[in-house]
Parts: structure tokens; sequence; C-alpha cells
């Protein structure tokens, strides 16, 4: 039902809004989210960190309920970090996907409500890496994009008609900025800023955008 | 909108037609063989007489997940007591085994059980455990959805001391009808004969039942 | 002693401490988000040789398909996998339970793990959780008794068959399968009529779609046939939609260098999906 003045949500996880993208590119990925962070319809904060730095090459982005996208992060860091000491090496990002959702699993029975999204460059290889699950820790590994957030549904519109096979790291940060940009623009509960990481084998340039703020 | 159909909530079940008669040498079994969830049917071949020990079998009607775990701990038991004992278990002591799972359980399991069987003791023997766990010896007893349609003609046709392949006809007879009648049952007739010598199974298939009246 | 640097390993299995928190969030009106589901069509058959596993690529968020491409059928042990419909993480993680749970009982056993044990292993796990584990599983192998098909249904039943189909395309695929079905079939017709009964599926029923997924079991020998078929083949794109360099306005810019200490060159392999 359209609505003029208020705005009906489906979930608990379009409670704050977010909307969150990432893509492979030729030898680069890209994860990108907005920065809104509201209660329903009431825009509270425009700087609100959803995706994290777990690593040189690893990305993680957590859309979904605010107060799970902090727990969940802490729990993550812990466990990741305790890898690292433990087996003196990196985590993979296939590793730490498959950490994250057995995480999620372990909670199947009441969730947190957070539909991680992975993305990064193995440690070793440097094999693009992007990886989204559902709240409950069930892995999607494709070849091209994943989504999340409440925007999901506009950006998977978006990344499908724009993606395209080896897209350089230029190339794939405009790709990766339109997508989130336009699809979250017919999103009201998420925007207002965006940051876009493109992370290669020797560098992560993290870009924030200009977007409208309504 | 919920565009797929409710496969996944709807439980295994068995609205059956199934049945235990006392004869001469022994014991005689028959089942149907539909298994359905909601209308759709399943399984058309179901074997719904489940062997415990070499000489215990029960027929299992209501549903599909719990019945297969009681008979396979009941089982479990009675194998273990059969060793520990060094000869085969009463029928009886099965029935006991049945019956206390089925009534600790009342509340959880949605399970009537037809245990029979022979032993040295007392022969060939039918127990009924119907849904709330009680126990009682009967000569002949029918279960399921479909034996409300034919208690009637159990109790007009059951003699006792019948010989092997009157009561083998009077079971099929019954099934016959109950699965006529009954919408949740159907497809194969499956028999099983037990006796000092052990079991014989047999299976009429659903072109083989014998016809009665159809308006 | 656990303090907060250093807190308890936690404990194995399910966890139940977020529960009381989402059910006071539901009786507050956010209703509780759907998991992703496979609605799904999968099935199995025995023919001649072996048995042949059959699964469409289709999962779904509620009415979004969330993955155009997933593997439906898993690995359990080297002559056994088993198909999952219904809540995806539940099939996933389920088999991958039991898939561990079969490596050590036959490196314990030094056998060829039955099918029965892995079909037994299953729905006592199932029926632990009085369905609240949504897997509806068609567990296939062959083993030194012969080929088995087994379904397993989420309350724990289950029933052995020559021939099943499971999933919301279960009905348009056993309809292929009651028609064309016998028991002498040839690797070929067996192979041809598990893609029709899946294309059936995938083409009738809404939660089904995407490709055809195949896998035989032979004694001795196993073929994962990943797209066996595509069923829908997508229209090559006339048109590129990329946006010039500098469309995008950009606020700030930030760089962070990556130094590689230690390179190591390593030849990189396309993945082995043949088997």
């Amino acid at each position: 039902m359209t609505q003029l003045n208020f705005i009906s949500f489906q979930s608990i996880l379009s409670y704050n809004g977010s909307a969150m993208v990432a893509m492979k590119g030729e030898r680069c990925v890209s994860i990108a989210t907005d920065k809104r962070f509201g209660i329903q319809a009431q825009t509270v904060s425009m700087d609100f960190p959803k995706v994290f730095e777990m690593g040189p090459h690893l990305y993680l982005g957590l859309p979904g309920l605010a107060t799970d996208i902090g727990t969940v992060y802490e729990k993550l860091r812990f466990r990741k970090n305790l890898f690292e000491l433990r087996e003196n090496r990196r985590m993979s990002p296939q590793i730490f996907s498959a950490m994250v959702s057995n995480m999620l699993y372990e909670k199947r029975f009441g969730p947190f409500f957070v539909e991680p999204i992975v993305a990064g460059l193995d440690p070793y290889t440097c094999v693009p890496y992007v990886c989204n699950m559902d709240l409950i820790g069930c892995r999607n590994e494709p070849e091209d994009f994943v989504t999340g957030g409440s925007a999901s549904a506009q950006l998977f519109g978006m990344c499908e008609s724009l993606w395209e096979p080896n897209m350089g790291p230029d190339d794939l940060f405009e790709t990766t900025s339109q997508a989130l940009i336009n699809a979250f623009d017919r999103d009201a509960i998420s925007g207002w800023g965006a940051i876009v990481h493109i992370i290669e084998k020797d560098k992560v340039t993290t870009r924030e955008l200009k977007t409208r703020m309504d | 909108m919920d565009y797929v159909n409710d496969w996944m909530n709807a439980a295994e079940s068995t609205g059956t037609s199934i049945m235990a008669a006392e004869f001469a040498d022994g014991v005689i079994i028959g089942a149907d063989s539909r298994t359905t969830t909601g209308a759709y049917i399943a399984n058309r071949v179901t074997d719904k007489l489940t062997k415990v020990t070499d000489h215990i079998y029960c027929c299992r009607s209501g549903s599909a997940a719990d019945t297969q775990a009681i008979a396979d701990v009941v089982s479990y038991h009675l194998n273990f007591h059969a060793m520990e004992l060094g000869e085969q278990p009463l029928v009886e002591t099965g029935a006991a085994v049945f019956r206390e799972l089925c009534y600790n359980y009342r509340d959880s399991l949605m399970a009537g059980i037809l245990v029979a069987g022979w032993d040295r003791k007392k022969g060939g023997q039918v127990y009924s455990i119907p849904i709330g766990g009680m126990c009682v010896r009967q000569a002949v007893s029918i279960g399921g959805s479909g034996s409300s349609y034919v208690y009637g003609y159990v109790d007009a046709n059951y003699k006792t001391g019948m010989s092997k392949e009157e009561c083998v006809n009077f079971v099929i007879n019954t099934l016959s009808l109950a699965m006529a009648r009954d919408g949740s049952s159907g497809g194969v007739v499956r028999i099983g004969v037990i006796t000092s010598e052990g079991v014989e199974r047999r299976v009429v298939l659903g072109t083989e039942l014998p016809k009665f009246y159809e308006g | 002693m656990a303090t907060v640097l250093a807190p308890p390993v936690s404990e194995s299995g399910f966890s139940f401490e977020n529960c009381k928190r989402n059910a006071e969030l539901i009786k507050k009106g956010f209703p509780a988000p759907k998991a992703t589901k496979t609605g799904t069509t999968i099935v199995g058959i025995i023919y001649r040789d072996g048995v042949i596993l059959g699964a469409d690529t289709r999962a779904t968020e509620d009415t979004t398909v969330s993955d155009k491409n997933c593997m439906k059928i898993h690995y359990l042990a080297p002559n056994m996998y088993c198909c999952g419909a219904g809540t995806a993480a539940d099939t996933e993680k389920t088999n991958a339970m039991i898939a561990s749970q079969l490596e050590l009982h036959r490196l314990n056993t030094n056998r060829i793990v039955p099918v029965a044990t892995a079909n037994q292993m299953l729905k006592q796990y199932l029926f632990r959780y009085q369905g609240y584990i949504g897997a509806a599983l068609i567990l296939g192998g062959v083993d030194n008794t012969g080929p088995h098909i087994y379904s397993i249904y989420p309350h724990g039943s289950t029933d052995k068959l020559p021939y099943t189909t499971m999933g919301s395309g279960s009905l348009a695929a056993m309809a292929v399968f009651e028609s064309r079905w016998h028991k002498d079939l040839s690797e070929e017709e067996g192979k041809q009529l598990v893609r029709d009964a899946i294309a059936a599926g995938i083409f009738n029923d809404l939660g089904s779609g995407s490709n055809v997924d195949l896998c035989i079991i032979r004694k001795g020998s196993v073929d994962f046939l990943r797209t066996y078929d595509e069923a829908n083949k997508k229209g090559v794109r006339q048109a590129s939609y990329r946006y010039p360099k500098g469309t995008t306005a950009i606020l700030t810019t930030k760089t962070k260098n990556i130094v590689v200490e230690e390179l190591s060159v390593r030849q990189i392999e396309a993945m082995d999906v043949s088997s």
C-alpha cells in the first residue's frame, strides 16, 4: 500500500535501514554501504559505521539491526584475532565467512538480526571473494555481486544490469557507487551518504560519496 | 504472498488401516501402504509392518516420525534384552516396552500401535496400544483411521482358532473394505504371518484385492 | 577462570541466549525475518548400476530469488550424497555435521559406511529437534548391499524407495517418474529422466528455477555434474551500461597502502567440480 506519511516496515531487519553491496572485479573487490542510522522513519545519525576492516584485504559488512551490528562485530573481531594469534597466519575470506556462518547458525533458534556480507582478497593468492548470508548463516558465494539491507531488492535490480565481468578498480568503483546510490534513492530508510572501499592487492581506496541527503 | 505449497509444515503421517488377528498357530498382521503429507501421497508402497525381533512385529499408525522412532528404540531394547536373557523375548514384554514409551511421552507422541507376535509361553498374541499409552491384549484388533469403517465386519466375521489361510483371507477382506471407504488408506495390502517358524510376508497388489459392493 | 579478557570458550550446540529478547520483539509487533528457503525440486532414483540424484539451483528469501545458482546436492561420504530442501541453512549445516560424523565412523571402522547408517543418523538428529530443523532430504548412495535412496522428512520420518521427489516441486517431478520410471534404466536413460523431472519442477513450480545439477553414484565411482543442463539461458546483454569515469561525485578519498612483506607465487588451478 502506498503511504504518503509513514513508513511501514516488514521486519526487524529494516528497523534501522541500510543498503550494502559488494562486487567482484579483475583482481579487486569493492564493498559499499550507506551511512544512515535511523529508528524507523526518524534519521538519527549520518555516519554510522556498518562496514568494518577485519584485515588488510578483508572487509565485513553488517546490514541489519544496529544493536546487533555492534555485538556481532565485536564477537567476530575477537574470534578472528584469536584464530590469527593461535595459528600465526592470516584468515582468508573463505575461512572468515565460514566462521561467521557457523557463529550465526549456533543461534539458529534465537538469531542476531544481521545479514552479513564478506568481501576481500585471499591474503596469499589475491583471488577476489564476495559472499553474503542470511541471518542464520546460509552462505551464498556468487561469481558476481552480493547485496544486503533494506534496499537489497533495489540493489539486485541495479547490479543485475550494471555489473559486468573483469572490471578494473576504477570501473568497479563507478559501477558499485552508481548501483548503490540509485538503489538507495528508491529506499526511504537508507542513504544519507555512502562509503565505497575498493580493495586491491597493494592498496585499499576508501571514498566518501556525495549523495542526496533526504 | 505464499506461493509455495505447504509441504514443509505438514508432517508425514500414516492415516492408516492396520490389523492383527490371532489364529490357530500364531498371528496374522496386515496393513495398507499409504503415507500422506496433507492430501499428497508421499509414499504409496509403505511398509507399516515393522520388525522388532524375529518373532515380534508392530503395525504403525499415526505420525510416521514418532512411530518409526518408537519402533527403533523398542527394537534396540528388546534385542539387548534378548542378548542378556539368551532367548527370544515374550510378546508381552515387547508390548510392555512399547506401552512404557507411549505412556511416558503421551503428550508429545502421536502413535497408535498394534504389537503382535509369537512366543513359546502364550503362542500368538495381539496387544493394542492406542494414543495415550494404554495396553490391552485382544484376540483381534484393528487400528488407524480406516478401522472405524470395519468394526462391524470384524465383529461379524472373526472366529477363534481359524486356519492360516482362512485368517489371511479375513484380514485381506477387512483391510480392503477399510481402504475402499477411507481416503487416507490405500495402495496394496501387506500381510505378515507370524508362527513358531518365524514370519512369512505377503503382498496383495491393488489390482488383486477382493471386490465388494461399489455402488 | 573466565574474565573479560579471556571469556570462556562457548559450549558446543545451539545457543538460546537471544531467544527471550527476540520473543519480546515479536510481542512488540516486529515480525521475525524469514530465513532463506530452498523452495525446491530435488529427486533421486535407482537405476541399473547405482543411483542418480538431481536438484534445481534456486534459493529464495520470501519472493526474492537470493541465489540463482546454489548447490543443493551435498557431499556426505565418498559413496553418499544428499539433496536438501527446506530452510537452506538447516540443510547445509545438518549435512555438514552428519558428513563429519560419517567420516569419523569410516575411519574408525575402516569400511565403506552403509547408507542405512547415514539415514539413521539423519533421522535421529531431525527427530530430536521435532521438526524445528526444517531440513527435507533425499539421501542416495551405493554401499556393499547395493544402491539405496531414502527420503527424510523434517520431523524425522524416512521412506526407502526406488525413486522419490521432495520440495515444493515434488508433485511435478513425481508425475514424470510415475509415468516413466522402471527398474532397468540405463545410465543415459536415468540421466534424461532425472533431468526431465527437475525441469518439470523448474518450469511448473515457482519456488524452483535456474539449472539442473546431477550426481551419479555407482559402485566405486561418482560423477558430480554441476550445471548438467542450463534450463534457463540468460540473453546476452546488447549494450554496456558502464558509467564513464568521474560520474560519481566524491567528497573524500583515502588510500591505505598495503605493504606486501612476503611474496609467494603459486599456480592457481581452476576448481575441480567434476566429482
